[in-house]
């Protein structure tokens, strides 16, 4: 096939631009993570002078009391326990959208949206942790990313479970499912490819997420990854090297989740289920 | 194994009549097919039996259970589907053993038990593979093995065929055929293809607009159907029908003339028939030949001819159209004038209200 020349130099255009864009930070942020304190201050894009990374390294873990150790901790927790709550929540409630025509259907989409556009409101919300006795709290935590990320994840699952054809689920019925049955063995194993893009999107946002742990996690034992960045910055002083070491560190759980599951992202699933 | 027995089985989907009461027994053991254009409520009266759409009047008994309650699952029943439903994220092995496996069947039993329908069904070569690995027709093996593996009283098929093309359905048909010989089972069989009908049956059900039309056995409703709608649905090509006044009236029968026939004389016996009644006659196009003092005439506008046989598409004085299906090769033209016998003896009458006089 001939490429036209619009193309190649569209293209290019692209590639230079994700590169400046995504590329150079990053590089920017490993070669701060290599430098000492005082070259680092200078913020430029020069080649260190030294390799200190692992004394970057290791300043970065100890900190605090180890916090970087808690936060790890804390932060996989919430990421992977809040994960398979909306992966398990948002599929059941696609699943019965799908399904389950009633004349409530129009009222639930609605909610559901509104949940995505409507922005939370801080304080009510920890008013309301506090009389629950949530606030503060891991599980009050993972609670909260649930709630706030259920909406988008039941909007991936629906429209996906709608081409699922009806008939599968009943021929497990007369294979004698239970309901329970059809959703764990036959429709949420058909939802890999959006599984696989839920646990990449959600996990990322989790993991990243600074504010709401900010707001609704308060306290030393309970610091997530993102809050440790405020170890190293502060109104006079800030230690930019050990700051974008700590970056480095925290950025590559996402990134090994993204490499991973980017590859699994297959569709095709549901191929041969019914006569194609 | 069990028969089956329905009591003015009705459905409605808000206001709208599907199913309008429907009483049908059939035997334990027999091949029963459900026949009828689209949207005359053949597949939700199996899907009614299956326990996948709610019944809203009448009873349903399987053996002698009552069964309008009861989960899909207790029914002893296995379903066919149309569209074959495989789990796709299933090996065949797992598709099959599936419902064996929710009923926690130990593995030595499942297993064995797995072999054996793929051993009946030679489908042993397939068991590792996934559905999307599958042609059409193995993939309805599939889905009859997983009925079979259930071991069910009541095997349920709708319109297992329709997606297989015209050679493989008749291999799966002459198969269906045998399994039902080899494991006599009751099966219901939903079907709009008629051969498939006449093919299989122990006894068709023949239903239009949620209604039974008549239950039969295949030859019964083909020389004897109950009214008009049956007439015309079973045979191909279809039935012909003229509409005719009664002329005479004796002891062997009835003559009856219209604008398309002339002094036909029926022997039937009749009841209730009067001189000067209006009817409708039906002929079959088999039993139609070319005859030179024929009563029937009509002009040909097109031919078919299959070398053992000439299909003749005729249009009579009234501007309708017959067709004769002639025995052998015949080359006729366009526009040529053919006069024709009919068979009156296989002919049938039908009232003005469509219900046939010939008993």
């Amino acid at each position: 096939m001939k490429t036209s020349r619009a193309s190649l130099f569209g293209g290019f255009a692209a590639i230079a631009a994700t590169f400046v864009v995504f590329v150079i930070p990053f590089l920017f942020i490993i070669l701060m993570a290599f430098k000492d304190k005082q070259q680092s201050a200078l913020r430029d894009f020069s080649w260190p002078n030294g390799f200190h990374l692992f004394e970057n390294v290791y300043e970065v873990v100890k900190t605090r009391n180890w916090m970087m150790i808690t936060a790890f901790i804390n932060s996989t927790l919430i990421t992977v326990i809040s994960v398979t709550l909306l992966i398990v929540l948002a599929a059941m409630v696609g699943f019965v959208l799908a399904r389950r025509k009633t004349r409530w259907n129009g009222l639930i989409e609605f909610l559901i949206l509104a949940g995505l556009m409507i922005p939370p409101a801080v304080v009510p919300t920890i008013w309301l942790l506090q009389g629950l006795k949530l606030f503060g709290t891991l599980h009050g935590m993972i609670l909260i990313q649930v709630a706030y990320n259920l909406p988008f994840s039941i909007i991936l699952y629906r429209a996906f479970i709608a081409t699922i054809p009806r008939e599968l689920d009943e021929a497990a019925v007369i294979d004698g499912a239970r309901p329970l049955d059809v959703f764990f063995r036959i429709i949420l194993p058909l939802l890999w490819p959006v599984t696989v893009t839920n646990i990449v999107v959600q996990s990322v946002g989790i993991f990243n997420d600074f504010t709401n742990p900010l707001y609704y996690l308060p306290g030393n034992q309970n610091a997530t990854v993102q809050l440790t960045l405020y170890n190293f910055q502060s109104q006079f002083s800030t230690a930019y090297n050990l700051l974008f070491t700590n970056i480095l560190l925290i950025t590559i759980p996402p990134l090994i989740v993204f490499m991973f599951f980017n590859r699994q992202i297959v569709a095709g699933m549901t191929a041969g289920a019914v006569k194609g | 194994m069990a028969g089956l027995e329905l009591k003015n089985i009705q459905k409605t989907y808000g206001q709208v009549e599907v199913i309008k009461g429907v009483n049908l027994k059939v035997e334990d053991g027999e091949f029963v097919v459900f026949v009828g254009p689209s949207g005359c409520g053949k597949s939700t009266l199996l899907r009614m039996i299956a326990g996948l759409e709610d019944i809203t009047g009448g009873e349903l008994y399987i053996g002698d259970k009552l069964c309008n309650d009861v989960e899909p699952r207790d029914r002893s029943i296995a379903m066919v589907f149309q569209s074959y439903a495989l789990y796709p994220h299933m090996t065949v092995y797992d598709n099959v053993g599936f419902g064996l496996k929710l009923a926690k069947t130990p593995k030595d039993v499942r297993d064995q038990k797995i072999r054996e329908a793929a051993r009946i069904l030679k489908m042993e070569h397939l068991l590792d593979r996934k559905p999307g690995q599958l042609s059409g027709g193995q993939r309805q093996r599939v889905a009859i093995g997983r009925a079979i593996v259930r071991q069910p009283e009541v095997f349920l098929f709708d319109e297992p065929l329709s997606n297989l093309d015209a050679a493989l359905r008749v291999d799966t048909r002459m198969e269906i055929a045998k399994l039902h010989a080899d494991l006599g089972a009751t099966m219901i069989y939903v079907t709009h293809d008629q051969v498939e009908a006449m093919t299989l049956a122990d006894k068709i059900v023949v239903l239009d607009a949620g209604v039974v039309q008549q239950v039969g056995s295949p030859i019964e409703l083909y020389q004897r159907p109950a009214n008009l709608f049956v007439a015309g649905f079973i045979g191909s090509p279809k039935m012909n029908f003229a509409p005719v006044k009664v002329d005479a009236i004796d002891a062997d029968g009835v003559t009856v003339s219209g604008q398309d026939v002339i002094n036909l004389r029926l022997p039937i016996r009749t009841s209730g028939v009067n001189v000067g009644d209006a009817l409708t006659l039906g002929v079959r196009p088999h039993d139609l030949a070319i005859a030179a003092s024929g009563t029937i005439i009509g002009r040909v506008t097109l031919t078919e001819r299959l070398g053992n046989e000439t299909i003749v598409n005729v249009e009579l004085p009234s501007g309708a159209s017959w067709l004769a299906v002639l025995a052998g090769d015949h080359i006729l033209n366009r526009g040529e004038s053919l006069s024709f016998h009919a068979e009156t003896s296989k002919a049938v009458v039908f009232d003005k209200n469509g219900q046939s006089l010939v008993s």
